[in-house]
């Protein structure tokens, strides 16, 4: 089995979530040799950016991995998502350049982002007309600078919007990291990857534990409960990833 | 010279040997089909998109190459054999040749380049049962499926489903029940205005603990699990698989029995499948029908090296790219 992990913000959580459901993960001892495969225990683990995830699971070249719902929205991933994780969690939201009319208002609006599918159903869903401007990163700085009147762009603690007087105008999608499971391995191999879905699910919900092991973590990521319920954000939107 | 050397993203020449290889593989496809009964239909490369509009799903759409032609039409290059099978026999169909069995093979063309590794032209063979509603028929086309890539020395393994569980608790219950079970996320669901064995069953299936014992608990689907049981029944399991919490999430044509089939041993999928008994009525004449259609692309071999001397044929002679 091979499982991909997202490098960066979200990978050590997600070592300690594989840990906390018995996997034998690589150390960091090990993750500091700058290795991209690691083989334990019968698993094979990759460090992939967290972009990628989804693409290498939707062409099998991973089975399993963790992916923020961005990314999975994003690739028009058909994979299963069993499992959401109580961390990590952020909202994609409509930023507006100080000043800016609100999105559904602007006839003439920009919408700078790296979300360009996302943000072209997002759209296409509120009837609004804008031209989306596709950005690598930093994102915020197109509407600081004005280069558009808008973004649409992942939003944690609020911060780089409060220091920039930029305006927080319209929830997208509420995001969170996922379990994803390739189709194909999932239809051939169901008994291992249901497996790994149990093993994963029951960590989730003990994951106060995993974060005392971690030490520490931020106060706004650290309550174990998602918020209430459904809707399910890709709902929100009808944006439900298509079958293959 | 030309400006450009390279051709557009998913399509490509095959050259002498490998259109070769192709069509020997062709000929032993349509050979065993011809065997098994079945008789060559050939259809046009290029409809018009209306008469399809209703039965394919947003997601199908966005895959056909559209365009106005001089007379004003929309029309679309094929891009799903399937439909257009049944509009081009529905209006012909006298009941007293039902039921029929038919072949066809072509290109279909699909916009789905950004994909990695995805060809826009694939080229694919299938066949189905016209006019027969049994278990019966469902039994023999997936034993006709499996046994055409085991000619080619590939282990087959076919995994199936009924898609009817899924349509039947999305229709009493509304579409979430889908898409908690597409992603299996329990949580797209809220559970009020379900019913005890109803929900009992979405979440076995979410879970991929339902069985068809569980299916049949709720009175609805009683029927489809007796098929079901009786369909398993008359299949080796070695080869065949039921996959009851294997959900699709487009809702397209499909309205009984699913199914992929994979190569054992590299777990691709090369050919997929289903029935589908109102797609002839959307064009006029009420028949249930059956098939399955393989894609043929990467051929690694075409089966000479086993006919040769048994040697391991590699990875599979046929992929399914999409589907």
């Amino acid at each position: 089995m091979r499982i991909a992990v997202p490098k960066g913000r979200l990978q050590d959580r997600v070592l300690a979530l594989f840990a906390e459901a018995g996997y034998d993960v690589p150390t960091e001892v090990e993750l500091r040799s700058r290795k991209l495969v690691f083989r334990r225990d019968g698993v094979e683990w990759i460090f992939v950016k967290d972009c990628d995830v989804p693409v290498y699971v939707e062409h099998g070249a991973a089975d399993a991995g963790i992916a923020g719902l961005d990314q999975i929205l994003e690739h028009e991933v058909t994979a299963y998502q069993p499992v959401e994780l109580p961390f990590g969690r952020c909202r994609l939201m409509v930023i507006g350049a100080p000043g800016a009319p609100r999105l559904t208002d602007d006839a003439n609006a920009k919408v700078a982002t790296k979300y360009p599918r996302i943000t072209r159903r997002y759209l296409e869903s509120r009837g609004v007309r804008a031209e989306v401007v596709p950005l690598g990163g930093s994102v915020e700085l197109a509407a600081v600078l004005n280069l558009t009147s808008h973004v649409v762009d992942l939003v944690e603690t609020g911060e780089t919007v409060r220091i920039h007087r930029l305006e927080l105008q319209d929830l997208v999608a509420e995001i969170s990291p996922r379990l994803i499971v390739g189709r194909s391995i999932y239809r051939t191999e169901p008994a291992r990857m249901r497996e790994l879905i149990a093993r994963v699910e029951a960590a989730a919900l003990v994951i106060p534990s995993v974060a005392r092991k971690l030490g520490a973590w931020a106060a706004h990521e650290s309550q174990p409960s998602a918020p209430p319920g459904p809707p399910d954000p890709s709902l929100t939107l009808g944006m439900t990833p298509e079958e293959e | 010279m030309a400006g450009k050397t390279r051709y557009p993203t998913g399509v490509r020449p095959l050259l002498i040997e490998e259109a070769a290889r192709r069509r020997r593989i062709e000929r032993r496809f349509v050979s065993q089909l011809e065997r098994s009964g079945f008789a060559e239909v050939v259809l046009p490369i290029i409809d018009y998109a209306e008469p399809y509009a209703p039965l394919v799903a947003a997601g199908a759409a966005r895959q056909s190459y559209r365009f106005i032609d001089r007379e004003g039409d929309l029309v679309a290059i094929r891009s799903d054999f399937t439909p257009m099978v049944a509009r081009a026999l529905a209006p012909a169909i006298d009941p007293r040749d039902l039921p029929l069995r038919v072949f066809y093979r072509g290109d279909v063309i699909r916009c789905e380049a950004s994909r990695l590794g995805t060809n826009r032209e694939l080229f694919q063979i299938g066949a189905e049962i016209i006019g027969d509603a049994s278990p019966e028929a469902d039994v023999a086309i997936l034993k006709i499926a499996a046994e055409l890539p085991a000619e080619f020395g590939v282990r087959p393994l076919v995994v199936y489903n009924d898609t009817a569980i899924v349509s039947r608790l999305v229709r009493a219950f509304g579409e979430p029940v889908r898409t908690a079970l597409v992603t299996k996320r329990l949580a797209a669901i809220d559970g009020r205005g379900i019913d005890r064995d109803a929900l009992a069953l979405i979440e076995k299936l979410a879970r991929g603990s339902a069985t068809l014992a569980d299916v049949g608990t709720w009175e609805p689907l009683a029927d489809r699990a007796a098929r079901l049981e009786a369909i398993a029944g008359a299949l080796d399991p070695a080869t065949f698989t039921l996959h009851l919490d294997d959900v699709d999430d487009a809702n397209d044509y499909y309205t009984g029995i699913r199914f992929r089939l994979f190569d054992a041993e590299s777990r691709t999928r090369i050919a997929q499948g289903g029935r589908y008994d109102d797609l002839y009525a959307r064009f006029g004449t009420p028949a249930p029908a059956i098939g399955f259609t393989f894609t043929i692309d990467d051929l690694a071999n075409d089966g000479n090296a086993a006919e040769a001397g048994g040697a391991a044929l590699g990875d599979a002679m046929v992929r399914e790219v999409v589907r």
